[in-house]
């Protein structure tokens, strides 16, 4: 089930009335409830896969339990190397077996030697890369003695299945989800109406950005050789907006959705294309992910406290893990490595930290240092999401020398609709740039006094959404 | 609660309201279209003996008014440039179910040699041409069959029938490759630019791997719609500036399951491989389409019903 559905308009508000009409009196109630939709909305896609889900989550909770009464530290650590160990198993297994033989066929062919490889021919059950971290940083958090387990069960399952973020995030941690699902949540006006906002917002983004500028972004990078150097750039341009809207969109809706049950999650987004230099980039772009490396992967390796060898390669591990997370193909990789070579020359020279306040806060518009400086670096976003949608290597190198040409100074080849989807592009910018001292862009909409004006614009949202709701597309992180 | 309930209550039926108005819209964009051969198919306005299906190629190389001219007869030409065959058995069901049009004798279904049956990039269902539509009821509900748009929804708002191409207001026109005749056919007087002039020698081997089974699905429904009104059916095969292929005519036979007929041009005839004859190696060029069509009306002369 996908939240832009027909399936999801109807799942919601019932779900929406048992939750605050039947089963408000008691919490144990409720999220037994919450269980069991969560489990319902997993098993829309696949019940299948809902073993899986199931047999993580209990393995988590039960190594969690087992290491904090292991009686030695030889237990403690048998058991967490156990839940380690299997959770990177199944993720491994399902997301990256293939692309690990295959690799290494590939090499030996290089060396004459052909071997017959086998692979499986098995789908990718979806969410697995963000439960798998949630239960991950659950485990990690317990055996390094961060908090204590979880001892209800179905407290715990709640927090790794919880529908709103299940399939795509964002990802979790046991410090901050579990404190409220165990403690009673009361219905609140001001909190539901602004989750309603957020749920408007994310739809606005993915339907009718990201899905309009995949069409185009889709023509452009399929049929690469037909196009010239400038339509080449607006497809990495569409491309660049898709991937935006397309998961902060979802990211909305599923921090409105949650809301809306009581619960605050972690904030996922918070205006990366109006970043001044990569490293606000990525303090800006899929924060919990970003975060979630930093101290699971990147603090243990030392982060930025030894030597300069040191920062070098754990910057490039922490990137090339990164974008190896979102799928096994080089392309990722490249696309995290690029990333890496980006964020290195500010961080080498300390000025990884210069922009961590608001950009123009407090004022209207940004000073022509800040324009200069969100141009430059999301130019360099763009060239690296050239990689993300790219096919394979050899399809992103023959699309970005493809831009380069005479070409790319004529006017770019493109249908008269795309013109649409270019003023809802700018649109969207604007909002976002006039809420972007909000933790959304249309949370301080109540500014605007005069009540209807803003029905008025609520209901423009929606008749864009309605009028370009064609096919249900899915989120492209669910493929991650 | 009750406060959010009621609000939300009030602002759903605000809106219910406002989307009523969106009729207007609606209403408006058969109006701007050039062509109105669908609109006069669905608003039962079709009047003719002879009916021609198909993409481009049925669109350029037949043209009806030469059936009108020799034989005396009505005929209209009902193919659209990059459609495909799920498009032009939407088109033969509403001619043959919407009160009003006349249920003609012959059908000359006009295919894509090679791509009839199998997934193409150029050839499609035109949902463009459909949603300029959406005010009829058998547009919306072709699209809801088809999955664009959702049933119940569809009923309820007005703006949910809609899409990006309904808010172009701007009236269309035509192009230099679009004019259309009265008698429905879009013959192209020009050359492409892009074309190298080069005879294709190589025999083109049909194979039917790759078909897709919701174009096989919609050609057996073609066949079966022609069986069951009674309508003459004939298959026709164009030329391309190559060598003709091979197998492909036979893939046609078999799937006609003993109905109607398959003709082909006449292979020995020069001009199909005179490239002055062609817009491009797939299309004829006015010339050309006056020879096929001459060929093809000769041949219906001898077959009428």
């Amino acid at each position: 089930m996908i939240f832009n559905s027909l399936a999801f308009a109807i799942f919601f508000p019932i779900v929406f009335f048992l939750y605050w009409f039947v089963t408000n009196r008691s919490l144990k109630a409720q999220n037994i409830l919450l269980l069991v939709v969560s489990y319902l909305f997993y098993s829309f896609w696949d019940w299948r896969f809902l073993f899986l889900l199931m047999f993580s989550t209990f393995l988590d909770y039960f190594t969690g339990l087992r290491m904090h009464d292991a009686k030695t530290i030889n237990w403690k650590k048998f058991w967490f190397w156990l839940s380690i160990g299997v959770n990177l198993g199944f993720l491994g297994m399902f997301k990256y077996y293939n692309f690990f033989a295959e690799s290494f066929a590939d090499l030996l062919s290089n060396f004459g030697l052909h071997v017959e490889i086998w692979t499986l021919q098995i789908i990718l059950p979806v969410g697995i890369s963000f439960y798998t971290f949630h239960g991950l940083s659950y485990v990690v958090d317990i055996y390094k003695d961060r908090i204590k387990p979880e001892r209800n069960f179905v407290d715990y399952a709640v927090f790794v299945s919880f529908f709103p973020l299940l399939v795509a995030g964002p990802i979790e941690r046991a410090t901050h989800l579990l404190p409220q699902i165990q403690k009673a949540r009361v219905f609140d006006y001001t909190k539901a109406i602004d989750g309603m906002r957020q749920i408007l917002w994310g739809l606005f983004k993915k339907v009718v950005v990201a899905d309009g500028c995949a069409e185009w972004a889709n023509m452009i990078f399929n049929d690469a050789d037909a196009y010239s150097g400038s339509t080449l750039f607006m497809g990495a341009i569409f491309f660049t907006f898709q991937i935006y809207c397309d998961f902060s969109g979802y990211s909305d809706i599923a921090l409105g959705t949650a809301r809306l049950f009581g619960i605050e999650l972690l904030r996922n987004f918070a205006f990366p294309y109006f970043s001044r230099d990569i490293a606000e980039f990525w303090r800006r772009w899929h924060i919990s992910l970003s975060t979630w490396f930093r101290d699971y992967l990147y603090i243990p390796l030392g982060g930025s406290k030894g030597g300069t060898w040191m920062k070098i390669r754990n910057t490039f591990i922490i990137f090339i893990v990164s974008g190896f997370w979102h799928g096994a193909n080089w392309t990722f990789i490249i696309w995290g490595a690029l990333n890496a070579v980006y964020f290195l020359p500010l961080m080498l020279t300390n000025l990884n930290r210069n922009n961590l306040e608001i950009v123009a806060q407090g004022k209207w518009f940004p000073s022509i240092r800040e324009v200069f400086g969100m141009v430059i670096t999301f130019i360099m976003a763009v060239f690296g999401w050239i990689f993300f949608r790219a096919q394979d290597v050899d399809h992103a190198w023959k699309f970005i020398t493809g831009i380069f040409t005479k070409d790319l100074w004529k006017a770019p080849n493109l249908p008269e609709l795309a013109d649409l989807t270019i003023f809802f592009i700018l649109f969207m910018l604007v909002i976002e740039w006039l809420g972007r001292e909000s933790k959304y862009a249309l949370e301080h909409i109540n500014r605007v006094r005069f009540a209807p004006a803003r029905w008025v614009f609520y209901m423009a949202l929606i008749v864009c959404i309605i009028v370009l709701s064609g096919k249900e597309q899915e989120f492209i992180y669910f493929q991650f | 609660m009750k406060k959010f309930l009621i609000r939300f209550a009030l602002f759903c039926v605000v809106f219910f309201v406002v989307d009523k108005a969106f009729i207007l819209v609606r209403n408006k964009s058969p109006e701007l279209e050039v062509d109105k051969r669908l609109e006069m198919v669905v608003t039962g306005k079709i009047n003719a003996d002879v009916l021609v299906f198909g993409s481009s190629r049925g669109a350029r190389s037949v043209i009806a008014q030469q059936f009108i001219d020799s034989l005396g007869i009505s005929a209209y030409n009902l193919s659209f440039p990059g459609s495909d065959i799920t498009f032009h058995e939407f088109v033969l069901e509403q001619v043959l179910k919407t009160p009003g049009n006349k249920r003609p004798k012959t059908a000359i279904l006009v295919v894509d040699d090679g791509d009839e049956l199998k997934p193409s990039k150029s050839l499609k269902f035109r949902l463009d041409r459909m949603y300029p539509l959406v005010k009829y009821k058998a547009i919306r509900d072709k699209l809801v069959e088809r999955k664009e748009k959702k049933p119940v929804i569809n009923e309820l708002l007005v703006i949910h029938q809609l899409n990006k191409s309904n808010f172009l207001f701007k009236q269309r026109k035509f192009t230099k490759n679009d004019s259309i005749m009265p008698c429905g056919s879009m013959p192209i007087g020009h050359q492409k630019k892009t074309f190298d002039k080069i005879y294709g020698q190589k025999p083109y081997l049909y194979s039917q791997q790759g078909e897709m089974t919701q174009k096989i699905r919609a050609f057996r429904s073609f066949v079966a719609l022609c069986k069951k009104y009674q309508v003459q059916l004939i298959v026709a095969i164009p030329p391309n500036f190559r060598k003709v292929s091979t197998g492909f005519e036979q893939r046609m036979q078999q799937m006609l399951n003993g109905y109607g007929v398959v003709w082909k041009y006449d292979e020995q005839n020069p001009l199909y491989s005179n490239p002055d004859y062609f817009f491009d190696n797939a299309h004829l060029r006015t010339n050309g389409s006056r020879v096929y069509t001459a060929e093809l009306v000769r041949y219906y002369a001898k077959h009428r019903p």
